[in-house]
C-alpha cells in the first residue's frame, strides 16, 4: 500500500500541468482549480504517509535505461528526510497556490502561471523522492527550467527576460560540475545509488566538491549568488516558493541527501563557502532599497547557513533550520507580495511608510516573520539557528561560530531597518497613503504560515530528521526551554546578537525619511549598495574568456575553414575545369593531333623500352 | 507480410505516379506525396510495435527480404531491421511526413520538387534498410543528388549558389571516398568471398581468422572514416552545414540534417568500426580530438550567430561531435548513446528547421536581432520552438537528454578530459546559445506586426508530431535503447577487439572490489 503512495504525489502535479496547457488554457477558474487541487491532494497523501511512516525507510523504483554497465532506476524513497521535505513542499506550496489565485487575479497569462507552477511542483517533488544520483539530475534540470519559466513569466519586461537567462545559465554551470561529479562517481563505484561511497582520499574529495558544486549553483552559494537577487522579476509568489522555501533549499537538501559522499577536506569547504555567503549576503542586505530584494538577500544569507551546518556535520541542522526558513521567508514574501499589491506595484521602501492602520493583518504577520527570522525566543527561527551556531560552536568551528553571531547581528538589522521603514514612520508617498488590505484569499494563508513560523520551532523537527543521520536526543528539558540548558553559550550569544541588531535599527530607522546610512558609511555603503560589484566583474570575465574564444572561432570558422579551405579547393577545382576545357576545345583537328600524338608516345612505349 | 518494404518504397512509387501527372494538377501532386508518407509513416509505426514479436533471422535482423539481383557480381536487393536501424527509420519516417507537410510554401515548379522530394525520402529510408553494400550505397547516392538540386533551385538568400556548391562539393567528396574505401574493401577480400551482403561480411570478419590484412585497414579505414565524416560534418569539413541549410528549402535542410546525415554515422557504426578493429584503437583518439572542434568551436560559433539558420546549423554540427565521441569511446555505452542521439537529433533537427522555416514565412527574415517579442505574436510555434531549444541544449524529458548523458558515461574512461570538455559544452556553451537565441526571438518587448500563428491541427500536427518523437523517446528511452543494445554489442564487440570486456560491462576494473568492499562495511 505504501509503496504505491509516492507515485500520485509525484504524477499529480505534472498531470495538471498538462491538462492545462492543453485544455484549459482560455478558462482561469478551472485552471486554478486544477492546479490547487493536485498539489492540496499531494499533501493529503503526504500527511498520509507521514502518518503510516513508521520507522523504516522503503523504495519503490522500475528501470528506466540499463546498458552496460550504466544501470539506472526511476524510484521513490521514503525516509524521514523526504518525508519532511514532502510535507514543506506541498504544505507551503498549497498556501502559496492558494495566494496566487488572487495575486495573479486578472493577469491575462493566468492559466500559463498554474501550469508553470504545477509543473514545478513536479519537479521539485522529483528531486525529493528520488532514489539515485542520476535521477535526482534529471528532476534537478527539470526544476531549472520551471524556475526559467517562471522568473521569465513576464517576458515582455525585457529586465524578468534577461534575469530568466542569467538564472539558468548560472545554475548551468553548477550542473556542470554536478553531473561531472555523478559521471566520475560511477566510474569509481559502478553505481549511481546514494549508499555507494567512494574510497576516502583526494579522489573522494574532488568527486565531493564537484558534486557541491551542484549546491552552488542552486542554493545560490558564493560565487554563483548572483542570479537570485535578479530572480525576484519574476511574480511574488514565485519568490516566496520557488526563490526561498523550495527550490533553492533543494541545493540545502541534496547535500543532507548524499552527506555520505563529502569527505572531511570537503566538508572544511562547504562550511565555509556557506559561512563566506551568509557573512555577504547579509552585508549587501543593509544597503539594498527594493523590498524583495532585501528578503532576497536574506534568503541568500539563511542559505549560507544551512549549507554551513552540513559543513560542519549537521544535516539535522541544517533541514530544520530549511524547515523553519520555508515558513517564515515565504510568509515575508507573501507579505511583501500583499504590500506591493495594496501599493499597485511599488517595491521601492522608501516609498511605502505608516502601513500598520491599513494593512493590519499583514503588518502582523509580517512581524511574526521578522521575528522568527531573526531569531527572537520561542518563536521557530530561534530554535534552529541555535542549533546551527551550538554545533559550530560544539565542533570547534569558532571562527565560523563568531562569523555567525555576526550575520544574526545583520540579520536583525537589515530586517528591522525594512520592518520600521515600510511599516511604521510616516508615509513616504502618495502610494502608501492609498494602500489596502489585500483580500481573503491572500491573508488566508499568511496567517497559516505565520502560525507555522510561531511554533515551528517546537515540534520536534530536528530530533525527527535526526534519527536518520543516528543523532540521539534527550527529551529530559521541555523542548521551549532546552537550547539554554544544551548549548547556553549560543543561546545566549543569538539572543545579544538579535538584541545589538534592533537596537542599532530603531535608532537609526525608527523616524527616518530617508537612508542615514550612505553618509554615515561614505565608499562602504556604495560598495554594499553596487553588491561588492560581482556582477560587473562576472561580466568582464565572461567577455574576456568566452566572448574571445567565440569571436576568434567565428573569424577562423568565416574566413580560414569557410574562406581559405573552401573557397582554395573552389579555386583548385576551377583551374582544373579550366585546364579539361582547355582540352575539350571542340577543335577537331586539336583531337585528331592528340589522338595521333597518344598513339606515338603508346607505341613508342610499348615497342622501344 | 512485412511492413519493411512499404516505408520506402511508397515514396519511390509515389515518385513515378507524380511524373505522369500534368503539372497543374498540384492538388492531386501534393495528395499523393502526403498519402505516401503518411503510409510509410504507418508502416514504420507498425514495424515498430511489432519490432518485438517478429522472428529473428540471419544476423539477428527481423524483417528480413532478399531477392537476387546482379547475380554475376553478387548484389541483391537485401533488407532487414534491427536494433540499430529500427529507430533511424522510424524517425526518418516520420520527418519525410513532417517535411512533406510543411511543404505547402512551395510555390515554383511543385511538380518537379515532389518528385525529387519523393526520391530523395525513399533514398533514404532504403539506405538505412539495406543489408547490401551495394544498394545501402546506391540509396544514398539516390537520395544526395535531389538535396543539391532542391537547394540550387529551391533555394533562398544571397549565398544560395555558394552554399549549393560548397554543399555539393564536399559531400560528393565524402560519398567519392566512401565508395572508393568500399570497393578496396571488396577487393580486399579474397576471390571467391568477395561479397556486398552486409551480414554475410559481418560474419566473416567475427572470425579472428579472417581479419583483414593490416596493410589493407591502414588504407581503407581512414578513407571510411573521413568519407563518411565529411558527409556527417566533422569538424574541419563541417563548412557546408550551416550554410547549406541556411539556403536550403525547409523540407530538404528537415531531411538532410534529420536523416540523410546520419548515414555517416550509420556506416561508421555498421561497416568501418566492426570490420577494421586493428585500425580503430589508432584513430579513435584523433576522432575524439576532432569530434570537440564539433563541440566547442562550432558551440562558440553558434554563439555569434546572427541568422537563425547558421545557429541552428552550428549547433546541429556540434551535436554530432557528441555522436563522434560516442563513436569514438567504442563502448557499449557510449555506441548506444550515439544512436540515441541519431535518433533525437533527427527529430530536433527537423523540427527546428521546419520552424525556423515558418518564422522566415511570417517575418520575411531570419535576422534574430529584427525579431523580439514574437512570443506573444505567435504563441503556439514559439512554445515549440522554446522546448525545441531547451532539447537542443540538452534538457531531461526529450530524447537528446539520455543520449548525450549514455555518451559522457560512456566515453569518460578513454577520454577523461575530453568529456570535461564535452560536458561544458552539453550543459554551458549549449546552453548559452539556445538562451540567448530565446531571449533575441520570443522575449522582449519589441513591438511586431501582426503575424499568423499555426492554427488548426492540421498546420499543428507536423511540429507536434516530431515534439513527440522527442518526448516520447526521452520518457522512455528503453523503446530504444533495449533493441540498439542487443543488436550494438556483437558490433562493438568486433570493434573493440582484445579489450571487448571492459567496454562493455565494467566502468572500472576495480568496480568489483569496492562493492564487495562498501557491503562488507554495511
Amino acid at each position: 500500500m505504501n509503496d504505491a503512495l509516492p507515485w500520485p504525489i509525484l504524477f499529480l502535479p505534472l498531470i495538471a500541468a498538462v491538462l492545462i496547457t492543453l485544455f484549459t488554457q482560455k478558462r482561469n477558474g478551472l485552471s486554478a482549480a486544477l492546479s490547487v487541487g493536485a498539489i492540496a491532494i499531494s499533501f493529503v497523501i503526504s500527511v498520509i504517509l507521514f502518518v503510516n511512516a513508521g520507522e523504516a525507510a522503503f523504495e519503490s523504483k522500475i528501470n528506466w535505461l540499463t546498458v552496460g554497465a550504466l544501470n539506472i532506476d526511476f524510484g521513490m524513497r521514503i525516509d524521514s528526510l523526504s518525508l519532511l521535505m514532502l510535507l514543506i513542499v506541498t504544505g507551503v506550496g498549497s498556501m502559496i497556490h492558494i495566494y496566487s489565485v488572487g495575486y495573479m487575479h486578472g493577469d491575462p497569462s493566468f492559466s500559463r502561471f498554474f501550469a508553470c507552477l504545477s509543473f514545478f511542483t513536479f519537479s521539485m517533488l522529483g528531486v525529493v523522492l528520488s532514489n539515485n544520483f542520476f535521477e535526482m539530475f534529471i528532476f534537478w534540470e527539470l526544476v531549472g527550467v520551471s524556475s526559467y519559466m517562471l522568473i521569465g513569466f513576464w517576458y515582455q519586461k525585457s529586465s524578468a527576460a534577461n534575469a530568466a537567462k542569467k538564472a539558468f545559465l548560472t545554475n548551468r554551470l553548477g550542473d556542470f560540475g554536478f553531473l561531472l561529479g555523478i559521471i566520475m562517481l560511477w566510474s569509481i563505484t559502478g553505481g549511481l545509488g546514494f549508499a555507494t561511497l567512494p574510497k576516502p582520499g583526494t579522489t573522494a574529495t574532488v568527486v565531493g566538491l564537484l558534486i557541491f558544486c551542484g549546491a552552488v549553483g542552486k542554493s545560490a552559494q558564493f560565487p554563483l549568488h548572483v542570479w537570485l537577487p535578479d530572480a525576484m522579476e519574476g511574480p511574488t509568489p514565485v519568490s516566496a516558493l520557488i526563490h526561498a522555501a523550495t527550490m533553492v533549499a533543494a541545493g540545502v537538501f541534496m547535500l543532507c541527501r548524499v552527506f555520505d559522499v563529502f569527505s572531511l577536506d570537503a566538508l572544511t569547504v562547504i562550511a565555509w563557502t556557506g559561512g563566506v555567503t551568509a557573512l555577504m549576503a547579509a552585508l549587501i542586505a543593509v544597503q539594498q532599497n527594493d523590498i524583495k530584494r532585501i528578503l532576497a538577500y536574506s534568503t541568500l544569507s539563511q542559505l549560507g547557513y544551512m549549507v554551513m551546518a552540513v559543513g560542519l556535520g549537521g544535516p539535522p541542522q541544517a533541514m530544520f533550520h530549511l524547515t523553519t526558513h520555508a515558513f517564515f521567508k515565504a510568509l515575508l514574501f507573501l507579505a511583501a507580495g500583499s504590500v506591493i499589491h495594496g501599493l499597485t506595484n511599488e517595491q521601492d521602501i522608501w516609498k511605502m511608510g505608516a502601513l500598520k492602520k491599513k494593512m493590519p493583518v499583514t503588518f502582523w504577520t509580517f512581524l511574526a516573520g521578522t521575528l522568527a527570522l531573526c531569531g527572537v525566543w520561542p518563536l521557530s527561527g530561534f530554535y534552529s539557528k541555535d542549533s546551527i551556531l551550538a554545533e559550530a560552536f560544539k565542533s570547534g568551528h569558532l571562527a565560523l561560530f563568531g562569523l555567525g553571531v555576526v550575520v544574526a547581528i545583520l540579520t536583525t538589522f537589515y530586517m528591522f531597518r525594512l520592518f520600521f521603514v515600510v511599516f511604521l514612520g510616516k508615509e513616504k508617498s502618495q502610494a502608501a497613503g492609498h494602500a489596502h488590505e489585500s483580500p481573503k484569499v491572500m491573508t488566508l494563508p499568511l496567517v497559516v504560515l505565520a502560525l507555522m513560523s510561531c511554533v515551528g520551532g517546537l515540534i520536534g523537527i530536528e530530533p525527527f530528521v535526526g534519527k536518520q543521520f543516528g543523532m540521539t536526543e534527550s527529551h529530559e528539558t521541555l523542548a521551549i526551554i532546552a537550547p539554554f540548558v544544551h548549548a547556553p553559550v549560543a543561546a545566549f550569544a543569538g539572543l545579544a546578537a538579535v538584541m545589538v541588531g534592533f537596537l542599532a535599527a530603531m535608532s537609526l530607522y525608527a523616524k527616518a525619511q530617508t537612508d542615514p546610512l550612505p553618509a554615515k558609511l561614505q565608499g562602504l555603503a556604495i560598495l554594499l549598495r553596487d553588491k561588492f560589484y560581482f556582477d560587473e566583474l562576472y561580466a568582464r570575465i565572461i567577455a574576456l574568456t568566452q566572448d574571445a574564444l567565440a569571436s576568434v572561432a567565428d573569424f577562423l570558422d568565416r574566413w580560414i575553414i569557410g574562406g581559405l579551405m573552401v573557397r582554395g579547393t573552389q579555386g583548385t577545382t576551377e583551374l582544373v575545369g579550366r585546364a579539361v576545357r582547355f582540352v575539350q576545345s571542340g577543335n577537331l583537328q586539336f583531337y585528331a593531333f592528340s589522338f595521333a600524338a597518344g598513339v606515338a608516345v603508346v607505341l613508342y612505349l610499348v615497342l622501344y623500352r | 507480410m512485412s511492413p519493411l518494404p512499404y516505408i520506402f518504397c511508397l515514396p519511390l512509387l509515389a515518385a513515378l505516379l507524380i511524373v505522369v501527372i500534368p503539372r497543374n494538377y498540384k492538388f492531386v501532386i501534393r495528395g499523393i506525396s502526403l498519402l505516401a508518407t503518411f503510409g510509410s509513416l504507418v508502416a514504420a509505426i507498425t514495424m515498430f510495435c511489432q519490432f518485438n514479436g517478429a522472428p529473428i533471422m540471419e544476423g539477428g535482423f527481423r524483417f528480413v527480404q532478399k531477392i537476387s539481383w546482379v547475380e554475376s557480381l553478387g548484389i541483391n536487393y537485401y533488407v532487414g531491421v534491427d536494433g540499430i536501424n529500427l529507430g533511424l527509420i522510424l524517425m526518418g519516417a516520420a520527418v519525410a511526413f513532417a517535411a512533406v507537410a510543411v511543404s505547402n510554401r512551395i510555390q515554383t515548379s511543385e511538380k518537379e520538387f515532389y518528385i525529387l522530394l519523393m526520391v530523395m525520402i525513399g533514398g533514404i529510408l532504403g539506405a538505412f534498410a539495406s543489408l547490401d553494400l551495394f544498394c545501402f550505397y546506391f540509396f544514398h547516392e539516390l537520395a544526395l543528388v535531389p538535396t543539391f538540386i532542391m537547394i540550387g533551385v529551391w533555394g533562398r538568400g544571397e549565398n544560395k549558389n555558394f552554399a549549393t556548391f560548397q554543399i555539393t562539393l564536399y559531400l560528393s567528396i565524402g560519398a567519392l571516398l566512401v565508395l572508393i574505401g568500399l570497393i578496396a574493401l571488396w577487393l580486399s577480400l579474397p576471390e571467391g568471398q568477395r561479397t556486398f551482403d552486409i551480414v554475410a561480411l559481418t560474419e566473416y570478419f567475427k572470425d579472428p581468422a579472417h581479419r583483414m590484412g593490416s596493410g589493407a585497414q591502414h588504407l581503407i579505414f581512414p578513407l571510411l572514416l573521413f568519407g563518411f565524416g565529411i558527409l556527417v560534418s566533422l569538424w574541419p569539413f563541417h563548412s557546408w552545414a550551416p550554410l547549406g541549410y541556411g539556403s536550403a528549402p525547409t523540407a530538404t535542410a528537415m531531411l538532410h540534417a534529420g536523416v540523410l546525415k546520419k548515414f555517416g554515422l550509420y556506416g561508421l557504426i555498421r561497416i568501418a568500426l566492426p570490420f577494421m578493429p586493428d585500425e580503430v584503437k589508432s584513430w579513435m583518439h584523433i576522432l575524439a580530438y576532432l569530434c570537440l572542434g564539433n563541440i566547442l568551436f562550432c558551440g562558440l560559433v553558434a554563439i555569434r550567430q546572427r541568422d537563425l539558420n547558421l545557429l541552428i546549423g552550428n549547433s546541429s554540427v556540434a551535436h554530432m561531435g557528441f555522436a563522434f565521441l560516442g563513436i569514438a569511446s567504442v563502448s557499449l555505452i557510449g555506441i548506444t548513446g550515439t544512436i540515441m542521439i541519431m535518433v533525437a537529433h533527427g527529430f530536433l533537427a527537423a523540427l527546428t528547421f521546419a520552424l525556423s522555416g515558418y518564422l522566415y514565412e511570417q517575418t520575411g527574415t531570419l535576422d534574430m536581432e529584427k525579431m523580439g517579442g514574437l512570443l506573444r505574436r505567435l504563441p503556439f510555434i514559439g512554445t515549440v520552438m522554446i522546448m525545441a531549444m531547451l532539447a537542443g541544449c540538452g534538457l531531461p524529458g526529450f530524447a537528446n537528454f539520455p543520449g548525450e548523458a549514455m555518451v559522457l558515461f560512456g566515453s569518460w574512461n578513454q577520454f577523461s578530459l575530453i568529456t570535461v570538455l564535452a560536458v561544458w559544452g552539453a550543459l554551458v556553451i549549449g546552453g548559452v546559445y539556445m538562451l540567448r537565441a530565446i531571449r533575441t526571438i520570443w522575449h522582449g518587448d519589441k513591438a511586431q506586426p501582426e503575424y499568423a500563428d499555426a492554427a488548426g491541427l492540421w498546420r499543428k500536427f507536423p511540429y507536434a508530431l516530431l515534439l513527440a518523437g522527442l518526448l516520447v523517446f526521452g520518457c522512455f528511452p528503453r523503446l530504444l535503447t533495449d533493441p540498439i543494445k542487443s543488436s550494438a554489442e556483437p558490433l562493438v564487440r568486433m570493434a573493440a577487439g582484445e579489450g571487448a570486456k571492459a567496454v562493455l560491462i565494467a566502468p572500472s576494473d576495480d568496480v568489483t572490489t569496492i562493492r564487495a568492499a562498501t557491503h562488507l562495511s554495511k
